[in-house]
């Protein structure tokens, strides 16, 4: 398979037992929805309902879609309890490589992303709204922004600023040191940019499919949220699902089994669930798994952003592992001791385990490494990419024992997961 | 020993321990700065060391101000402690003593405060040691006899050598520190086994 473009990503509502899907995206797959269809399916943004807007969102029980699953509304109340000018920002810097779900939505659905932007905004009291994404969306972006200037849709003027393609240039605190003209890497928290984010104003900053779901939530309530996904991980989210056909973005219901999402005539072998700072889970458990974190939670996997990526039977997920923690590596901000020296240490011995021959101290190495690095960082970069790492030694376990033995079970080398070129060079590509 | 000559002798050893432990306390925040480590100790240690050094340093430095003070030997308005110049006695040798106190105290509360901070405000005021170790230096020669001759003068010259050789290290070290993009590449070429960067590159 090549690096799937955006262009030739499908999109399709999953799960024909879900009655109320698509939400987020566009009735007609592939057709993106302009400001006229925007308002013939949704309406205009329902303003003047400040107070209630946060209650409804803890009702419906949201979480943030960027990854971390954090409850919206309570990031909501501490930026609106915040005296003085709050800012909010519109993170649609999706830097996962295989994830394509927001760049998507940003180009299907932009209205409805604008929409809870200006509505979080009205109900934390924000003075200033920014949106920060990829320069490839970022000229249509600009033409919703000036269409909804001319309809009178947009009470904020939103600011967009362009993100880095780095992988880190869409953590919180990356984010808000790019907003303020700085470099997109991370700084330690305490404080968190709720209480001091651009310009040391609480700064709200939520992943762009989160405020699609504020938007269709401030409109028809908390219960219809509720109607999909589960009691504690309700409505839908957008999952980006890798097979050996291509990748596709689809629209979800929470709590749904995974192997809906996947093709049933794909002989997998393991199936990468959440992204690069996710876990590899063995094919055969995959089976009786649910899209959820209550599910996923007890096998060291996480929903994520929803990436899920099925690796074919021919391919060698060893390989596939290397190259991604390689590319891992290369995006550390270089600024964390445990993570700049011992990220590249582990790219380099999961290179060697995927090469050939017998290297038991090599493995051994990476155990003790990965232990050492974890928790130690200013972001969770070195956390995730160790959780990565564990996963492929457990499940490629066999295959690392037949490349020991100087053998590889894959028979397609082409590579499978997509990973970017373009690596940092100089200063000026974290800008 | 009457207790004004008490207070006399507690005010000259508590000045002379503050030296060296400001001292002490400027040598590990470099390290700190540079990421360095002490023998035997992790990288958190030596942040708590000089967290903890610097607030002994200044419990030594309270009892030396309130000790002249309290003395009767010679007359030290309380405020000359914190305003520069305003002691008859010495005028220009305290009035040093007091201007790196109070830099002491804007470093010590902007780090307490530190979280609700900008950190380019607490940088910019911790920079200010630069400034307040040369001071409380000259205040201590300037205004003790004892540390112009004998040991104390070798154990004042030892602790201006540590300065030194501790911000020598640290421009040697802030110089050779490589660009962001550099130094991924660094541990690679380090630690990457022949051929194996080959192989997993895309």
């Amino acid at each position: 398979m090549t690096m799937t473009r955006l262009d030739d990503t499908t999109t399709e509502a999953a799960g024909n037992q879900a009655a109320g899907l698509p939400r987020l995206l566009p009735l007609v797959p592939g057709l993106p929805e302009d400001l006229r269809a925007h308002l013939a399916r949704h309406g205009r943004p329902p303003y003047g309902h400040k107070g209630q807007l946060i209650n409804a969102v803890q009702q419906a029980g949201l979480t943030g879609r960027g990854g971390a699953a954090f409850p919206v509304h309570r990031k909501l109340a501490i930026v609106a309890a915040a005296s003085g000018r709050t800012v909010i920002v519109a993170n649609g810097a999706e830097s996962e490589p295989a994830s394509h779900k927001d760049a998507l939505l940003l180009r299907a659905a932009p209205n409805l992303v604008l929409d809870g932007l200006q509505l979080a905004a009205e109900a934390i009291g924000a003075s200033d709204a920014h949106l920060f994404l990829h320069p490839d969306v970022s000229p249509e972006i600009t033409r919703a922004l000036a269409q909804r200037q001319a309809a009178g849709l947009d009470r904020l003027v939103v600011t967009i600023t362009e993100a880095p393609p780095r992988f880190l240039a869409g953590q919180e605190s990356a984010l808000v040191n790019r907003l303020a003209g700085g470099p997109a890497v991370p700084t330690f928290t305490p404080p968190r940019v709720t209480e001091r984010g651009l310009g040391g104003a609480p700064t709200l900053v939520q992943n762009v499919e989160t405020l699609a779901h504020l938007a269709l939530i401030a409109r028809y309530g908390p219960r219809w949220f509720r109607a999909l996904g589960t009691k504690n991980e309700p409505g839908s989210m957008l999952a980006t699902v890798h097979t050996e056909h291509g990748a596709q973005v689809i629209e979800a219901e929470l709590g749904i089994p995974l192997r809906n999402l996947l093709p049933a005539t794909q002989d997998s072998q393991a199936v990468l669930i959440g992204g690069f700072h996710g876990a590899w889970l063995p094919a055969s458990a995959v089976h009786g798994l649910t899209l959820d974190n209550a599910a996923l939670n007890n096998h060291g996997a996480a929903v994520g952003a929803g990436v899920i990526a099925a690796l074919p039977a021919d391919r060698c997920g060893l390989t596939e592992s290397a190259r991604v923690v390689h590319y891992l590596a290369t995006e550390s901000a270089g600024q964390c001791g445990p993570c700049l020296n011992g990220l590249p240490r582990m790219a380099a011995a999961l290179g060697v385990l995927a090469g050939s021959g017998h290297h038991s101290q090599v493995r051994k190495d990476l155990e003790r490494w990965a232990g050492l690095v974890t928790g130690r960082g200013a972001c969770n970069h070195p956390d995730g990419t160790v959780r990565f790492v564990r996963s492929a030694l457990t499940v490629f376990g066999p295959e690392i024992s037949l490349h020991a033995r100087g053998h590889c079970s894959a028979t397609n080398r082409k590579p499978f997961l997509p990973l970017p070129n373009a690596l940092p060079t100089s200063e000026e590509d974290w800008i | 020993m009457s207790g004004a000559t008490g207070f006399w002798y507690a005010s000259r050893a508590t000045g002379i321990l503050a030296l060296v432990l400001l001292t002490a306390v400027l040598v590990l925040g470099i390290l700190v700065n540079r990421q360095g480590r002490l023998p035997g100790l992790p990288r958190f240690a030596v942040t708590s060391l000089h967290r903890n050094i610097s607030l002994l340093a200044v419990a030594f430095i309270a009892v030396h101000v309130l000790t002249a003070v309290l003395d009767t030997f010679v007359s030290i308005p309380v405020l000359s402690s914190v305003i520069p110049f305003a002691s008859g006695y010495e005028r220009f040798w305290l009035g040093l003593g007091a201007i790196s106190f109070d830099l002491m105290l804007a470093m010590i509360i902007t780090s307490l405060v530190r979280g609700r901070l900008n950190r380019i405000l607490w940088r910019a005021i911790h920079l200010l040691a630069y400034l307040c170790w040369p001071v409380a230096f000259a205040h201590s020669i300037g205004s003790s006899k004892d540390l112009q001759h004998g040991w104390l003068l070798d154990l004042s010259i030892a602790c201006a050598l540590a300065v030194a050789a501790a911000v020598a290290w640290r421009l040697a070290s802030a110089a050779r520190q490589l660009p962001r993009a550099a130094r991924v590449a660094a541990v690679f070429a380090q630690h990457a086994p022949h051929g194996t960067r080959q192989r997993i590159s895309r």
